[in-house]
């Protein structure tokens, strides 16, 4: 990585974390309570951010993972698995705030609802590519299996989606805050804000994922060589 | 390579397949004794009084294809080793065939044993958990094989990555049971169906479901097997 990239990068960390901070203070301070949930709503402004970023991972998953079987440029590879593990942490996040409302909202932990269920199997879905990536013998090998791994779990979700829908039937609560009561325009703009930042956090993670990623083959190919010299 | 080309390689590698499970019966034995293992501890995972108070309908579709995704990944692991034992993966990659068509044979191959196995244990199934099958003949034939087509192909394919990392029965679950999540949810609702002495067309939409994870799954299978299996 080259200097003038690292100090774009540095900005950006510096700019994500001022941001962070000042949505945590939109969260609690400025943006008001819900009339009927009261603050447990609040966990909103981070939930849902934490699951479009759960998609737009799998969406860059699938896509890199195309690009890298049809190119086989380890650069896509390394986007393939940012994607999958930076994927995994969202999806896990979802899966802990959820709970979180649903206990206080809907008084259990857990229903077989569509959202919950997808992003369970989601869960799953990654958690393989990874688990293959760890087994297999080289890292080629690995990335080949990921990738292929990666394109089955990007549609499956979609079919997991439609499918859990029809079987649960039309799912208990939906949350159509458009309609019934309209969000008020603070809420508007600490959910629109909170989006923002989780973009900026997840572009930030991305980098310097990849960049690392990057720095380890270099790395790996530089030591493979000095022994290739030594001997 | 030409179409007739690519069927006369998928027939003669599924004829090959078969015939050594025809000679040896190794691998079909183990599946069916495995089914009526994991029938029997059902019918102990729920006492009578359970089974005759939720009646067949309800019971016996989460039973049956719990049973039936067992015993796959059973034969879908041995359908591998049977390759990996004289490394004869290698000598398949080098005949001059493309490769898609030896992911259509060994899926030929899974789904007849698949079939087979189930012409023993349906039966088996109403057997033990008293229903008229030959009163449904027709329509729980249709719907069996939809959803053996689609745990066939997924698991060929699958498989062929558990074994290329040289993991079995362990690796292969955890990534086949979430991906046919949907196949699964669809298998157990048309089942339900039939033993409830629905027409089929009153779960067309899962008949749809079936087919449409069949066909983009046989897609994805043929196009990225290549990937999977190659050097």
């Amino acid at each position: 990585m080259t200097s003038g990239q690292n100090r774009w990068t540095l900005a950006l960390t510096a700019l994500v974390l001022i941001a962070m901070f000042v949505a945590i203070w939109m969260v609690f301070q400025y943006v008001p309570n819900e009339r009927v949930m009261g603050p447990v709503q609040k966990i909103f402004y981070f939930h849902v951010p934490a699951a479009m970023i759960t998609f737009l991972s799998v969406f860059l998953l699938m896509a890199s993972s195309i690009t890298y079987l049809w190119t086989r440029n380890q650069r896509w590879d390394r986007i393939s698995l940012a994607s999958t593990e930076i994927g995994l942490m969202f999806c896990t996040l979802v899966l802990v705030t959820g709970p979180i409302w649903a206990k206080a909202a809907w008084g259990v932990w857990w229903t077989w609802e569509a959202r919950l269920t997808t992003t369970l199997i989601l869960w799953l879905l990654l958690a393989g590519c990874l688990m293959v990536r760890g087994y297999a013998q080289n890292q080629d090998l690995g990335a080949r299996l990921a990738s292929v791994l990666g394109v089955i779990a990007a549609l499956d979700v979609v079919i997991v989606y439609k499918a859990v829908h029809w079987w649960r039937g039309q799912h208990p609560i939906v949350f159509k805050s458009g309609e019934k009561n309209p969000l008020a325009p603070e809420m508007y703009t600490t959910f629109m804000y909170c989006i923002g930042v989780f973009m900026a956090l997840f572009l930030l993670m991305m980098i310097l994922r990849v960049t690392v990623l990057a720095l380890e083959n270099r790395t790996q190919a530089l030591a493979e060589r000095r022994t290739g010299e030594l001997s | 390579m030409t179409g007739a080309g690519f069927f006369r390689a998928a027939g003669v590698l599924a004829a090959k397949d078969l015939s050594i499970e025809w000679r040896t019966r190794e691998g079909l034995s183990a599946m069916v004794l495995f089914s009526l293992i994991v029938l029997v501890v059902f019918s102990f995972a729920f006492d009578l009084a359970t089974i005759k108070q939720l009646g067949p309908a309800r019971l016996v579709p989460g039973i049956l294809w719990t049973t039936l995704a067992f015993a796959g990944v059973v034969g879908f692991t041995r359908s591998f080793q049977v390759e990996a034992r004289r490394d004869s993966m290698t000598a398949l990659l080098l005949a001059p065939v493309d490769r898609g068509a030896l992911f259509a044979g060994k899926s030929l191959s899974n789904l007849v044993e698949l079939l087979i196995l189930e012409i023993v244990v349906v039966p088996l199934s109403a057997v033990f958990f008293g229903y008229d099958l030959m009163a449904m003949l027709g329509p729980m034939a249709v719907v069996v094989f939809l959803h053996t087509l689609g745990l066939a192909e997924m698991g060929t394919l699958l498989g062929a990555v558990a074994a290329k990392v040289g993991r079995g029965e362990a690796l292969l679950s955890t990534l086949l049971f979430p991906v046919t999540m949907p196949l699964f949810i669809s298998a157990v609702k048309c089942t339900n169906a039939v033993l409830e002495g629905e027409e089929l067309s009153t779960v067309s939409n899962w008949l749809l479901v079936a087919l449409g994870f069949d066909l983009l799954f046989l897609f994805v299978g043929l196009l990225t097997f290549e990937y999977v299996v190659e050097e």
